[in-house]
């Protein structure tokens, strides 16, 4: 398999008008890798796609494909293939004329596109569809002719515009892994924007989270979600509990932070920010709610948590207890279910342990908002 | 309820009247296509005749008025449709500040009376003809440009508003799909957004080329040296009126009847497929066992458009072989009759007046008798015995009547040559 | 380049955004802006045969527009007396014709909008073919009907209603027919379009109320309508206060239509200049008066045409 052709982005800005959608983007997207781009609506991230597909020429900064400046080059002499929101399936072509559009365009006879649109056609499971309209065909079904029109156009880059925001959860999950052995049998570069974690982190080898127009943390899902660079990042991957105050002391890797209602709490500072926090200032520090466990009750230190349960709730896999926590925001805590029993404390106070590892300290800053 | 039907009593009433004041008009127009006096009239029905028909197809300035139309509407045509999809896909991207200014100007001929368009056109293309420098007959002042031209002014704005209602449910998605798949943007054009705009673009042509075909106001100004059919009839109309232009119109009620039952049998039909499609099982769909619903059934349009079709195709058979000679001579002999009889009738009542003028002077007066004349004429009651037997004015007043009704035959019989002896 | 020049062209190609662009500047420049102000700049000019224009005596003036306003120099009268009579007739008829259009169109506009069935479609097919038919073979037919022996005198007579013909076209009524004929589907649409978008269910709810037809009308439908209406009536003064062919076909013999003058200086005596004086205020006069009207009722010019 060959390597795949790359993208850079440098010092990437867009704007329109006074409004900075796009702030200083520095990316290197490996060939052959499947690139996230995940953020919420509105934080420049289909913006950075237009401007790789070429519908948006940057304010600033440079795009590179495969090595080459794709300045002043249009969309359509470009290898890269987008896939639309909406899709953008034609209405008046037939399934299999929409699929080998790009062959028409060079003027291939109907012979081979034919033939082709057949081959794709069998790729995605939809062999014998080639004579339906799109409007004939279900919600996945489309979806998997956009990604045969993209591929039938044999691009270096596919660019995927959150092509599963309109499926419903099952179908949703199901194209995931879909998408995802697609990418790795043709082995061409995918870049994908997503507001939903969960796709981003199970599909892609490497994610860009982004806020604002600023990418925060360019790392692989593993990264992302246990070693976030910000306090966004590590509020907006999965779920998170967040703890305020200000750091204490900091030893090694290791911080101590005086949270304003836990007491004092020791955690591990993000690899994105050692040797960049100070004593004094203000700080946040998140724990998961699965890196939680129960305490023998009286038990306190700097790893161990005591607060009033308001709520709990049995969700299968784990019991959720919900607790009073900081800044009006309730604190979540995720117990697996082993088949223990277990004792309602609603109303009571409880105590919980973590191990500092699991917990990440990190300079304060803006939290994603639900 | 007696309200609420009362209520729908008086709305039928009202559509009633309505609609004979929209379609009447037209029906005796037709009408008198067929009938056989040579002043356009419905009534007094004398002779069903078809000569209006080949004296129209003889006319040699209706037929190059035909001719110029279509010249005419085919420019139009092609440069309404292509201002007005050009104004239309402007219109979607001209930037929010300007939009307001923009939309008024390309709107505002709509609004302009054609008079005033037909002057600014030709008033501004006569400058920049002498500006040039080209003579008196170049093709800038040529009837055909200037006229294609002035036309176009405002018939692009009807066909924008036609063309942007449908662009406005185009997702430009496509088109950047279609780039972003290799297409050039003239690609995207043609294949992409072109096909999505074809119906629309189909009816702003229809709507351009009878705009332009039944255009007066604007063309009236600059059609120079070539009057297109609407000039013809106007001079026609105004400078005296033959049922040869009722025949016209009739040829045209009768396209346009066909032409919009076919449009609406169309529809229908495509409604009846989609609906059996729907209707129909997946198996039936797959099997190919799914039978689309026949181009009849269910289909008041259709079912209309064949009747009317084999109507048609009737009267043209029998306007082939009738011949309405003998029915005309009989009117013309029964005509000359009732003339007779009438001027009889007057040398009568004059020999009468006569008589009792001399009785009078006799003092022996015999009582004056109207003349019982039967009146079988068919031409209502404007010539009842009643008018006749009025005295002094009345009677002066329906001879001139019978004049104006049957010009066609001259003065012959005009009261004038008739009071003269 | 300046950038929306150059965003313009990124987004619709060199080739397609310049022919779209030449178009849409040929429409909007050539042939509506520049042909009303060089029709303006005309009117203010003396009527000089064409080896004069440009010449020494090409000076602007404003002799055609006195000229309709005071008659000829040295003429009898202190005003022209005729055609301000003829240019006040025009633009009060046109007045008439538009409200009787209003007063005919708007309850088949509101039926035709608020019934569903089959028979609405043919109802529109039947509105819309006479349409389709020549504006001067419309006005031949009205002549036809309105003729001194036509079919309604004759009708008329026959029914013993008038003893004599009545002579419609003198008395202009044949023309007023025939200019409310002439536009009743312009009236129509632009009401029909936006009764249809109005929610059967607040009719429903007023009517609920005990709210009774007339109240449900003037308090509900009108004030939705207004933009419809508005634009409708816009269209129908505009157009029959600008109408040529009825007039001709259907005036009376001594009645002028506004146009018509306009038409005589133009065809009949040669003097452009003056024609196009007379077609300047005619434009502006119809113009603000509209732009009056919209404003007395509070609608914009984006409602027209909708």
């Amino acid at each position: 398999m060959s390597a795949g052709v790359g993208v850079d982005l440098e010092k990437l800005w867009i704007r329109f008008g006074d409004f900075v959608a796009v702030r200083d983007a520095n990316v290197k997207i490996n060939g052959g890798d499947f690139f996230s781009f995940l953020g919420p609506s509105g934080c420049g991230k289909t913006t950075i796609l237009r401007a790789v597909s070429g519908f948006l020429e940057p304010s600033d900064g440079r795009v590179l494909i495969g090595g080459n400046d794709m300045k002043g080059i249009g969309p359509n002499k470009r290898p890269t293939a987008l896939i639309f929101q909406n899709l953008a399936l034609f209405p008046l072509m037939k399934v299999w004329e929409n699929i080998t559009f790009s062959m028409e365009i060079k003027g291939a006879s109907a012979k081979e596109r034919r033939k082709r649109a057949d081959e794709l056609l069998d790729m995605i499971a939809l062999p014998g569809q080639g004579d339906k309209l799109p409007s004939e065909l279900s919600g996945g079904q489309r979806q998997r002719v956009a990604i045969a029109r993209a591929l039938c156009a044999e691009p270096d880059v596919l660019l995927l515009d959150e092509p599963l925001s309109a499926l419903d959860l099952k179908l949703r999950q199901h194209m995931r892994t879909e998408l995802r052995e697609i990418q790795q049998r043709v082995g061409i570069t995918f870049i994908y924007i997503t507001h939903d974690q969960g796709e981003a982190l199970t599909m892609s080898d490497n994610i860009a989270v982004m806020r604002a127009g600023v990418i925060d943390q360019i790392g692989d899902g593993k990264t992302v979600y246990n070693d976030p660079a910000t306090a966004f990042a590590a509020s907006f991957v999965g779920e998170n509990n967040v703890f305020r105050g200000k750091v204490k002391q900091v030893s090694g890797d290791t911080a101590l932070i005086a949270t304003n209602r836990s007491g004092e709490l020791l955690a591990r500072i993000s690899t994105a920010n050692q040797g960049k926090m100070q004593p004094g200032d203000d700080a946040m520090l998140f724990i998961r709610p699965e890196a939680f466990a129960l305490a023998p009750a009286g038990a306190s230190g700097d790893h161990f948590v005591t607060a009033t349960v308001t709520n709990e709730e049995f969700e299968g896999n784990v019991f959720n207890i919900f607790m009073e926590g900081d800044g009006g925001k309730e604190l979540k805590v995720s117990l697996p279910n082993l088949g223990q029993s277990f004792e309602s404390h609603k109303g009571q106070p409880m105590t919980l342990q973590y191990d500092v590892q699991n917990a990440v300290a990190l300079p304060a800053g803006e939290l994603a908002t639900e | 309820m007696k309200s609420f039907s009362f209520m729908r009593v008086s709305i039928w009433v009202y559509l009633a009247i309505f609609f004979a004041y929209l379609l009447g008009p037209l029906v005796i127009m037709s009408i008198t296509a067929f009938n056989s006096p040579e002043f356009p009239r419905a009534t007094p029905w004398e002779c069903l005749t078809f000569e209006w028909f080949a004296a129209l197809f003889q006319d040699e300035r209706i037929l190059n008025g035909i001719k110029n139309s279509i010249l005419v509407g085919a420019g139009t045509v092609v440069l309404s449709v292509a201002m007005g999809l050009a104004g239309a896909l402007m219109l979607t991207q001209i930037w929010p500040k300007l939009r307001a200014t923009y939309y008024t100007i390309i709107i505002a001929p709509i609004l302009i009376p054609g008079v005033v368009i037909g002057i600014s056109t030709l008033v501004f293309w006569d400058r920049i003809n002498r500006m040039v420098g080209l003579g008196a007959d170049s093709f800038l002042s040529n009837g055909l440009f200037l006229t294609v031209i002035g036309q176009s002014t405002f018939i692009a704005s009807y066909c924008m508003l036609v063309l942007v209602a449908r662009l406005q449910r185009y997702d430009t998605a496509l088109t950047e799909a279609a780039l972003d798949l290799g297409a050039t943007h003239a690609q995207a054009f043609r294949k992409v957004l072109l096909p999505f705009m074809k119906p629309a673009i189909a009816s702003a042509a229809v709507l351009a080329f009878l705009a332009s075909f039944e255009n007066y106001n604007t063309t009236t100004f600059t059609f120079g040296e070539y009057p297109t059919l609407t000039i013809e009839l106007a001079q026609k109309v105004r400078y005296g009126i033959t049922p040869a232009i009722s025949a016209l119109a009739f040829i045209i009620v009768v396209l346009t009847v066909f032409a919009a039952l076919f449009n609406e049998a169309n529809i229908r039909r495509k409604d009846l497929v989609a609906a059996a499609r729907k209707d129909a099982t997946v198996e039936e769909l797959e099997s190919g066992k799914f039978r689309v619903p026949g181009f009849l059934s269910s289909n008041w349009a259709a079912v209309a458009l064949v009747v009317m079709a084999c109507a048609t195709v009737v009267v043209v058979g029998t306007a082939t072989v009738y011949s309405p000679a003998q029915c005309i001579a009989n009117v013309q002999e029964q005509k000359r009759i009732e003339t007779e009889l009438r001027i009889q009738e007057l040398r009568q009542r004059r020999a009468e007046e006569a008589a009792r003028k001399a009785a009078e002077e006799a003092e022996t007066a015999p009582k004056p008798q109207a003349a019982p004349s039967d009146n079988n004429s068919g031409f209502g009651g404007v010539f009842s015995p009643n008018t006749l037997t009025g005295e002094g004015e009345e009677e002066s007043k329906a001879p001139e009547a019978e004049d104006n009704s049957n010009s066609g035959f001259g003065n012959v019989f005009a009261p004038s040559t008739l009071s003269g002896d | 380049m300046p950038r929306f020049l150059r965003e313009f062209f990124n987004r619709n190609g060199v080739g397609m955004g310049s022919l779209m662009l030449g178009l849409v500047l040929f429409w909007t420049v050539g042939l509506i802006i520049l042909p009303q102000l060089s029709m303006l700049d005309f009117s203010f000019r003396p009527n000089l045969p064409p080896p004069e224009i440009g010449g020494p005596k090409d000076v602007y003036t404003v002799e055609n527009y006195k000229y309709l306003i005071f008659g000829p120099e040295g003429g009898s009268q202190d005003y022209n007396a005729v055609d301000l009579r003829v240019f006040y007739r025009t633009l009060i008829a046109a007045v008439f014709v538009t409200l009787f259009n209003l007063v005919l169109c708007y309850p088949i506009a509101y039926y035709l909008a608020q019934t569903k069935g089959n028979h609405i479609r043919i109802f529109a097919l039947m509105l819309i073919i006479p349409y389709w038919i020549n504006e001067i073979l419309r006005a031949f037919a009205l002549r036809i009907i309105f003729g001194e022996t036509g079919v309604l005198n004759n009708a008329l007579v026959g029914l013993g209603i008038f003893d004599t013909p009545f002579d419609f076209i003198r008395n202009d009524i044949a023309l007023y027919a025939g200019l409310g004929y002439a536009y009743i589907l312009l009236m129509i649409f632009p009401i029909y379009n936006v009764i249809e978008s109005l929610d059967r269910n607040q009719i429903e709810a007023a009517r609920d109320m005990g709210a009774s037809w007339t109240k449900i009308h003037r308090r509900v439908v009108i004030p939705y309508a207004k933009p419809g209406i508005s634009s409708g009536c816009t269209m129908v003064f505009m157009l029959s206060a600008g109408a040529l062919a009825a007039p001709q076909i259907l005036g009376g013999p001594s009645s002028l239509w506004f146009t018509q003058l306009i038409y005589q200086q133009f065809n009949d005596n040669s003097d452009w200049p003056q024609g196009a004086a007379y077609a300047v205020v005619l434009l502006v006069t119809c113009i603000l008066l509209v732009l009056a009207v919209m404003r007395l009722f509070k609608v914009n010019m984006g409602d027209i045409g909708k």
